[in-house]
């Protein structure tokens, strides 16, 4: 009786599972594409590149981003930050679930976070007066450990999300603009 | 003593019991290591660091510099990441960034486990889709990150700044960063001071 | 006779189960190109007429953002970009991408992508033609670009 109960929640947790995209719809234009191009994009009326992926280091440093990589040639930079990835909320379900498990299941939760900004800029015209930086903010996630029964779940488990929340990017791009001293264009 | 009814013990019994229940309930559901990570309600908040603590922080981890040699500031700036015996990941002359990082021993793996000294964290985007261990796991929490970026304050000056995350915290902690400063100043002979 | 039957059970048990053991002969077909793969990589390149090697790559390195690619590496003096993208909503499948930039003659750019789908590479046509199509916009060239053979 016991352990059809704990199959059955078992099930209910895995039961996340969803069906993933084709690889033929990778490379597909799709109205969200644009809609993210918008968020994550603006243009400069400068010539000076190197002032923009400068200042824009400096900006995610003063973030508490550490820089992790930077290709000035191509105009790439990316920084990360590493933080607790603790919820309240997380806590809370986990302690629901120990109760209703009887203590059996201890759910893992979200314990590190990777928090990183991919950064390009590229210039938008051949003469290059106009140059354009595009920022994606994304974060990879490991999970704690846990417990189903006597089956210890060891920790580490990770997922990845891409921040697409208009807000980070709007806040972003007006501290940038104020810190290179130029307005930012949306494209 | 005799069964004592009155309304005031059973409240507090009933107290007690609460206390001991959850108290019971709690500390299965929280290991040691996982309590020591700060809790929040919204992880993703974390993209931002709050502007009262920028303020703060900026202040001091950057310097001026009288000089307006980036290259024998840059070549200072790695002198003295080495002597805090950091690894080098990034150095860009143009953009002035050096990035190094290094492992503190915050979360000591209970025996010795070579995949905690062999693991490449950062070798991939998305690191191992399949490798799930503590060791490399541990590794989050003890990896030190240093970024300096140099930016030209104007034709004679340069600002220097450095900023630190330990143990998936940021460092606004002054006292490491006037360290730092005072070996860099040692390392390039130039007194330093701080922006207005 | 009972126990001569267990017996020869046990040994045929035995060498079923050592069949098991042989590790697969892989070395033989390991880096062994077939013309199946050498079709594949003309489905994989396309050549453009175009003279600047930087803003070629700056323009893979746009069009796989635009596909929603997290750029991993991008090196300009290797003509090399690779980026991945998770199955979203999916997390355990991911597509990774190389791209590889060469400067074929003067005024000729030859660009190979290299798509693989978990350990899988994807061999479907028209998942590279759309690669470049949308790398076509973004180099803002008109008409076709030519398979290169």
């Amino acid at each position: 009786m016991g352990r059809w109960w704990l199959s059955i929640l078992t099930l209910t947790l895995l039961s996340g599972c969803v069906s993933s995209t084709k690889p033929s719809d990778f490379f597909a234009l799709t109205p969200e594409i644009l809609t993210h191009r918008a968020m994550q994009t603006r243009f400069f009326e400068t010539a000076n590149e190197h002032e923009l992926l400068s200042a824009s280091a400096a900006l995610l440093q003063d973030l508490g981003f550490q820089i992790d990589e930077s290709q000035r040639e191509v105009g790439f930079l990316r920084a990360v930050k590493e933080r607790s990835a603790r919820e309240y909320g997380q806590e809370i379900g986990r302690t629901v679930w120990f109760f209703l498990s009887f203590g059996k299941v201890r759910q893992p939760v979200d314990l590190h976070h990777k928090i990183v900004a991919a950064l390009v800029s590229r210039p938008l015209n051949p003469d290059a007066t106009h140059h354009e930086v595009r920022i994606a903010f994304y974060r990879v996630v490991w999970k704690g450990d846990g417990q189903v029964d006597y089956d210890y779940i060891p920790p580490g488990a990770q997922y990845m999300e891409m921040v697409n929340d208009p807000v980070v990017y709007q806040q972003f791009f007006a501290k940038l603009s104020k810190s290179v001293f130029l307005e930012a264009h949306r494209i | 003593m005799t069964t004592d009814t009155s309304p005031g013990s059973l409240s507090l019994l009933r107290w007690l019991l609460l206390i001991v229940l959850a108290g019971v309930v709690w500390s299965p559901a929280c290991s040691p290591y996982e309590m020591r990570h700060d809790k929040q309600s919204d992880a993703r908040s974390q993209i931002w660091l709050s502007e009262d603590s920028q303020v703060k922080v900026r202040a001091a981890q950057s310097r001026v510099f009288d000089t307006n040699d980036r290259r024998k500031m840059l070549e200072a700036i790695v002198m003295t990441l080495q002597d805090f015996n950091c690894k080098i990941e990034v150095l860009d002359e143009e953009l002035g960034i050096v990035s190094a990082k290094k492992y503190a021993a915050f979360e000591r793996p209970t025996f010795p486990d070579p995949s905690y000294f062999l693991y490449q964290p950062d070798t991939l985007l998305f690191l191992t889709r399949n490798y799930r261990d503590w060791g490399p796991f541990y590794h989050r929490s003890d990896l030190v990150r240093l970024t300096v970026t140099v930016r030209n304050r104007n034709d004679s000056q340069l600002i220097v700044r450095a900023s630190a995350q330990s143990y998936l915290r940021a460092v606004e902690d002054p006292l490491p960063y006037q360290r730092f400063f005072r070996t860099l100043e040692q390392a390039v002979f130039l007194e330093s001071h701080s922006v207005e | 006779m009972h126990s001569k039957m267990i017996c020869v059970g046990i040994l045929l048990a035995g060498v079923v189960s050592l069949q098991g053991c042989a590790a697969p002969e892989t070395q033989q077909d390991l880096f062994l190109l077939t013309d199946a793969q050498m079709e594949i990589r003309s489905r994989q390149t396309r050549t453009f007429d175009v003279t600047d090697r930087n803003a070629t790559i700056r323009a893979v390195i746009a069009t796989l953002q635009d596909l929603g690619f997290i750029i991993e590496r991008a090196y300009e003096d290797l003509g090399l970009v690779t980026a991945a993208r998770f199955a979203e909503p999916n997390y355990y499948d991911v597509v990774t991408i190389t791209v590889t930039v060469q400067e074929q003659t003067a005024g000729k750019m030859s660009i190979r992508a290299n798509v693989i789908y978990n350990n899988q590479p994807i061999e479907d046509p028209k998942v590279y033609q759309n690669f470049f199509v949308v790398l076509q916009r973004a180099l803002f060239l008109p008409g076709e670009s030519t398979p290169s053979s």
